[in-house]
């Protein structure tokens, strides 16, 4: 279980406080949705979920599975099972799409206490995520995401996050840049992955991607709190009505 | 003019005269080599090209020549941990251990290739015949570093790559320092790569376990690329410690070649590499690059001159640093293109990754053109490790380390993916991973 406590975050250059007295629930075994205008402090949310150090918790707390995670390492934290899926993922030039998984994949297996997957074994598991995601491994063996299109992107995301199989799943605006063959792909990898052993938090700025991947909460995310928490109802109200009522315009 | 020695080029001078007479053939060249040198010094930070290697004061010492003979010989496993992952490669080799050379280690099985040592041709050189070290110091500009090299060279080989021949196998010529005392190595090699042949050559400097950590190796490469020939030829210095490498290359290239060289430096206490490379035939291509990893006080400069003389030539350049602690990366590009030399196609790039604040990298592109219609470029750039590239890494798992590491190997990946024989750039990959473990 995801539990975030009267959670406040600033910057951590500057005092620009971003997150101010959030609090948010979400056990395993369900999906929430975090909907909100843009500026609204979803991406600083899903950072500090993972460990980034621009940020500062200046108050409250993140616990999951009961532990306090907010002193851990970005590293220590994908051991645990937590994963984001980034709102712009980062290219990295020369470091080839298979290396980088391979490394991603052996070392959580490692602070888990697995052994290490064997050549072979790993490029199975490889091939075989990526062939439900529609990826060519011809892809992979390029350096990460350099060049790949946003939908490509979005995918290689969701492949990370298959072949790591965490158990806090967090999307940030996974859907944006996404045709409508895309997004069901992404959807199937993501729905693929909803198990009574993991929590799943999409966060999106539209309704859409929830016909897709149907969730169990919705709240509404406004000026660094959640203002409002309903059903997929809410979502499609949302849809409707737009944020202006959290007083924004967008 | 009276140039003030100092103790260093005043103890060269006196060196030289101690062993003169152990010196082999040349005689003549070598006195007036001496005197070139006593007349100017080492060259200093007041001459533009070496501002950033001030020489006269990076030589601390003057150390006492390698004499024939001088040295222990080294058995197989000892050379086989000096080289390292250099060892693996399948290769015609040619053994120097303290600028001797060391016939029982040569593993010479290819036809195509021809050898002969510069020691054996200078003893049987007769007095009356042109100079042998007259004839191969001609073609460089007045480097006082080269008249050292005259004076003092005990050794090296002539390599001739016959027109047309494809030798299987690269050639290593391996250069090793074994001696406990500090010294000084001074060698000069002759390459030949005949037209239409394609071959590869890695000069490897390396040091044995337990030798000096200091010292001084003077080497002299002179390289002619006939026409339509392809010839990789590779520099790679690694595990050399606190010495200082002072490395001369002089390249020219016939019509329809290609020339790929790389110079690859895994710490060193100071390195110069100057390069001399010439366009002399058409439609030529040169792609000289390199990787230079530096930590502690570390200086490594290479310093490049390509000379387009004729048109429709393209040359390439891609050198990539790494550099922590107090270390110093310098690349110096220069590309002179002649009235003549239209449709030349120069690009140059440099570029740092910096791991420390207290280490400087230095790019000095300069380019001197005297066509109208060509294409010539330069970039160079230093930076941090991205901190968000970082992050991504680790908020997949990679432990800190490793995701440096895969950071920093990427960089320098892209400059060894330059050599193209698979074998060596394998074998410089993991000597840069080795040395970016060590802390
Ligand atoms: N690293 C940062 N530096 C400066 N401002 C930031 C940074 N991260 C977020 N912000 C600011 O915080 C607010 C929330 O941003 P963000 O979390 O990206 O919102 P959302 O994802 O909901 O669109 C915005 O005003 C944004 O400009
Ligand atoms: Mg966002």
């Amino acid at each position: 279980m995801l539990e975030i406590k009267n959670l406040t975050v600033k910057l951590a250059e500057e005092d620009k406080e971003i997150i101010k007295g959030l609090s948010l629930t979400v056990p395993k075994g369900e999906v929430h949705a975090i909907m909100g205008p843009n500026g609204s402090g979803k991406s600083t949310l899903a950072y500090v979920l993972a460990g980034r150090d621009d940020y500062e918790v200046t108050g409250g707390d993140i616990l999951w599975n009961g532990e306090s995670i907010i002193d851990l390492e970005p590293d220590e934290r994908a051991a645990k099972g937590m994963f984001l899926a980034f709102q712009y993922p980062m290219e990295i030039p020369g470091v080839a799409g298979l290396t980088f998984l391979r490394a991603a994949v052996n070392a959580v297996r490692a602070k888990r206490g697995e052994d290490e997957l064997s050549t072979p074994d790993f490029m199975r598991l490889a091939r075989d995520k990526a062939s439900s995601l529609n990826i060519d491994m011809e892809m992979l063996k390029r350096p990460v995401n350099v060049g790949f299109s946003g939908g490509e992107k979005k995918r290689s995301e969701i492949l990370q996050m298959a072949l790591l199989e965490p158990s806090l799943c967090v999307l940030d605006e996974t859907d944006s840049g996404l045709d409508i063959d895309a997004l069901k792909i992404v959807s199937e990898g993501v729905n693929a992955l909803r198990s009574p052993d993991r929590a799943v938090v999409v966060i999106t700025h539209y309704q859409r991607l929830l016909n897709h991947i149907v969730p169990d909460k919705v709240h509404v995310l406004a000026h660094g709190k959640i203002q409002k928490t309903g059903d997929k109802g809410l979502a499609l109200e949302l849809e409707k009505s737009g944020y202006a009522e959290f007083g924004d315009a967008a | 003019m009276v140039t003030t020695k100092n103790k260093v080029e005043q103890g060269l001078v006196e060196a030289f005269q101690d062993v003169a007479d152990r010196l082999v053939g040349g005689a003549e060249e070598r006195e007036a080599a001496i005197a070139r040198f006593e007349a100017t010094g080492f060259p200093h930070r007041r001459i533009e090209e070496w501002k950033y290697t001030d020489l006269r004061n990076m030589v601390k010492e003057a150390h006492t020549p390698f004499m024939p003979g001088g040295s222990k010989t080294l058995d197989e496993g000892v050379l086989q941990k000096a080289l390292g992952p250099l060892s693996a490669i399948d290769a015609t080799r040619i053994v120097f251990v303290d600028g001797q050379h060391q016939s029982s280690f040569d593993q010479l099985d290819e036809s195509a290739v021809s050898v002969a040592t510069l020691a054996n041709q200078l003893a049987s050189h007769s007095d009356g015949d042109q100079s042998l070290l007259a004839d191969r110091e001609a073609t460089f500009r007045g480097s006082s570093v080269v008249d050292l090299n005259t004076a003092l060279v005990t050794d090296g080989t002539e390599i001739t790559i016959g027109p047309g021949s494809k030798p299987a196998k690269p050639i290593l010529v391996v250069h090793v320092a074994q001696s406990a005392n500090p010294a000084m190595t001074t060698i000069r090699h002759k390459i030949s790569c005949g037209a239409g042949a394609e071959a590869s050559l890695v000069e490897v400097f390396v040091r044995a376990p337990g030798a000096a950590d200091a010292g001084l190796i003077n080497t002299v490469s002179e390289v002619d690329v006939g026409n339509g020939a392809q010839f990789a030829h590779i520099k790679c210095v690694s595990n050399v410690a606190k010495t200082s490498q002072l490395a001369n290359w002089h390249v020219t290239i016939g019509a329809d070649a290609n020339y790929r060289a790389f110079h690859f430096t895994a710490g060193c206490g100071l390195a110069r590499s100057d390069g001399l490379i010439q366009f002399r035939g058409e439609r030529s291509k040169l792609d000289f690059s390199g990787a230079f990893l530096g930590r502690d006080t570390d200086h490594i400069d290479t310093t490049l001159v390509i000379e387009h003389l004729v048109p429709h030539c393209e040359s390439r350049e891609l050198f990539k640093g790494v550099l922590d602690d107090r270390a110093r990366g310098i690349f110096q590009g220069k590309v002179l293109v002649t009235q003549d030399a239209q449709k030349t196609d120069g690009k140059q790039m440099a570029q740092a990754l910096m791991l420390s604040p207290d280490s400087e990298f230095d790019s000095k592109p300069e380019l001197e053109i005297y066509a109208d219609d060509v294409l010539c470029g330069h970039g160079s750039t230093s930076a941090e490790l991205d901190e968000d590239l970082l992050f991504y890494l680790r908020s997949r798992g990679i432990p800190k380390d490793q995701a440096r590491s895969l950071l920093i190997e990427s960089f320098v990946g892209e400059a060894l993916a330059c050599v193209e024989v698979d074998s060596v750039r394998e074998a410089l990959t993991k000597l840069a991973r080795t040395w970016l473990m060590e802390v």
